[in-house]
């Protein structure tokens, strides 16, 4: 336990100061500006992980991480507002660059694999994401309207 | 995650060609193509997963690399989520309001049992539709898949297909698809916020970056609700696929079959009538 805690807070370091330059470069954040944000971020999800090994349910661990981050910042906690306003300062696509880069590099050992898959495979794989994006976004439409909330 | 996960830190070569390929992407910026009444925004993050998939195939880097960038993509994703996690607290009177919606909306990722295996079908594959679309076909799919009838098996291709798909082009696509549906479909940005989660970390910051990037007005908002169905989809999914997904996949596959075998027949009958005559 000790050791991966470890493991993790040097991972975080690295990503957040990654996170940190990205949102620098292209969201014109200074950051200094954005430090104490990300500080925040990282605490959490340090958080979530740890709750995650001591809690002997059968949950993934980003639901204790975005349960966490949630209850952190309901209205009327204390340091809520001070929270959401150190983490704005961090760009929620500077925070999914990193991530898409680190997959990218990961996904290369699958590409042969990919390139073996036939036509109908990848049609059929569009019509499966497209279905499921899709499928979510009319039935959330339907019940948003039914409500009058949009 | 935890023990096998050693000196993740300690690999610079990954961490440098990171950080190069964010400072090069974001220098770039963002791109909107006007695509008849839509735009598909191309985000840094595309950019990202592209370059990062090309630079596999360089001496840059090595199988070590891309072993070490597994574990990161699931630590940075948590970044993300504790980021989701701040902004729903500030949105939790609007989230319980649209409660309802946000628990319903789980069931649209059924949708790609209407859409997919009907396709997949009429494409002439047996079994192996089950495995391919009963669930976009993330790793607790896969478990599933694999526990229920074997990785060799029919179904088992078929998900392990669907899982390498995704893997590799899910990202891609709904990272492509997600503004421009946005923008050429009726239906409220909020909706499509909802429907970001989809059950895979990076294919939810593929699918939401596009949304806030052409609505910024209600980026917080967006940020809020993806959130909360990511929690949702964390916390529901597989059961959803348990319970509700692979038994109507099977069954609508079993009525599909019957009746294209049913057609194929009548089909052959016709013919061998004619040849007869």
């Amino acid at each position: 336990m000790l050791k991966s805690l470890k493991e993790w807070v040097l991972v975080f370091i690295i990503i957040g100061a990654i996170m940190l330059t990205g949102n620098w470069i292209g969201y014109d954040v200074l950051p200094w500006n954005a430090l104490p944000g990300i500080a925040i971020l990282i605490g959490i999800s340090l958080a979530g992980l740890i709750v995650h090994r001591l809690l002997p349910f059968q949950l993934p661990s980003i639901a204790y991480i975005g349960i966490i981050g949630l209850i952190l910042t309901i209205p009327g906690m204390p340091g809520a507002e001070q929270i959401v306003m150190y983490t704005t300062e961090v760009n929620l696509l500077a925070i999914a660059t990193p991530i898409l880069a680190y997959a990218g590099v990961s996904i290369g050992r699958s590409w042969f694999d990919f390139v073996q898959l036939g036509w109908k495979t990848i049609v059929i794989g569009m019509f499966v994401l497209l279905g499921t994006f899709l499928g979510s976004a009319v039935i959330a439409e339907v019940i948003l309207r039914f409500q009058g909330i949009i | 995650m935890g023990e096998q996960a050693l000196k993740l830190w300690k690999d610079w070569r990954l961490h440098v060609i990171v950080l190069a390929i964010v400072a090069v992407t974001e220098s770039i910026g963002t791109f909107a193509i006007p695509l008849g009444p839509g735009t598909i925004l191309l985000l840094p993050m595309l950019y990202a997963v592209v370059i990062g998939l090309a630079l596999y195939f360089t001496p840059l880097v090595n199988d070590k690399q891309s072993i070490n960038a597994e574990p990161l993509v699931f630590l940075s994703v948590s970044v993300l989520i504790a980021k989701f996690g701040v902004q729903a607290g500030p949105a939790l009177p609007q989230i319980i309001e649209a409660g309802p919606a946000l628990l319903l909306q789980e069931f649209g990722n059924l949708g790609t049992i209407f859409l997919a295996l009907p396709l997949a079908v009429f494409l002439g594959l047996k079994r192996e539709s089950i495995g391919m679309t009963h669930s976009i076909g993330r790793e607790a799919n896969l478990a599933l898949i694999t526990d229920k009838y074997g990785l060799s098996s029919p179904e088992g291709r078929g998900v392990m297909a669907m899982y390498i798909f995704g893997t590799v082009f899910g990202s891609i696509f709904i990272g492509l698809i997600s503004g421009f549906l946005a923008t050429v479909t009726p239906l409220h940005p909020i909706s499509f916020a909802m429907a970001t989660g989809v059950g895979s970390g990076s294919m939810a910051a593929a699918s939401l970056g596009p949304l806030v990037a052409a609505f910024p007005e209600m980026s917080e908002t967006l940020t809020a609700f993806s959130g909360v169905s990511n929690l949702i989809s964390s916390v529901t999914g597989l059961y959803m696929s348990i319970f509700v997904g692979l038994p109507l996949t099977v069954k609508m596959y079993e009525i599909l079959s019957k009746n294209k075998e049913k057609k194929e027949k009548a089909a052959k009958g016709g013919v061998n009538y004619v040849k007869k005559s």
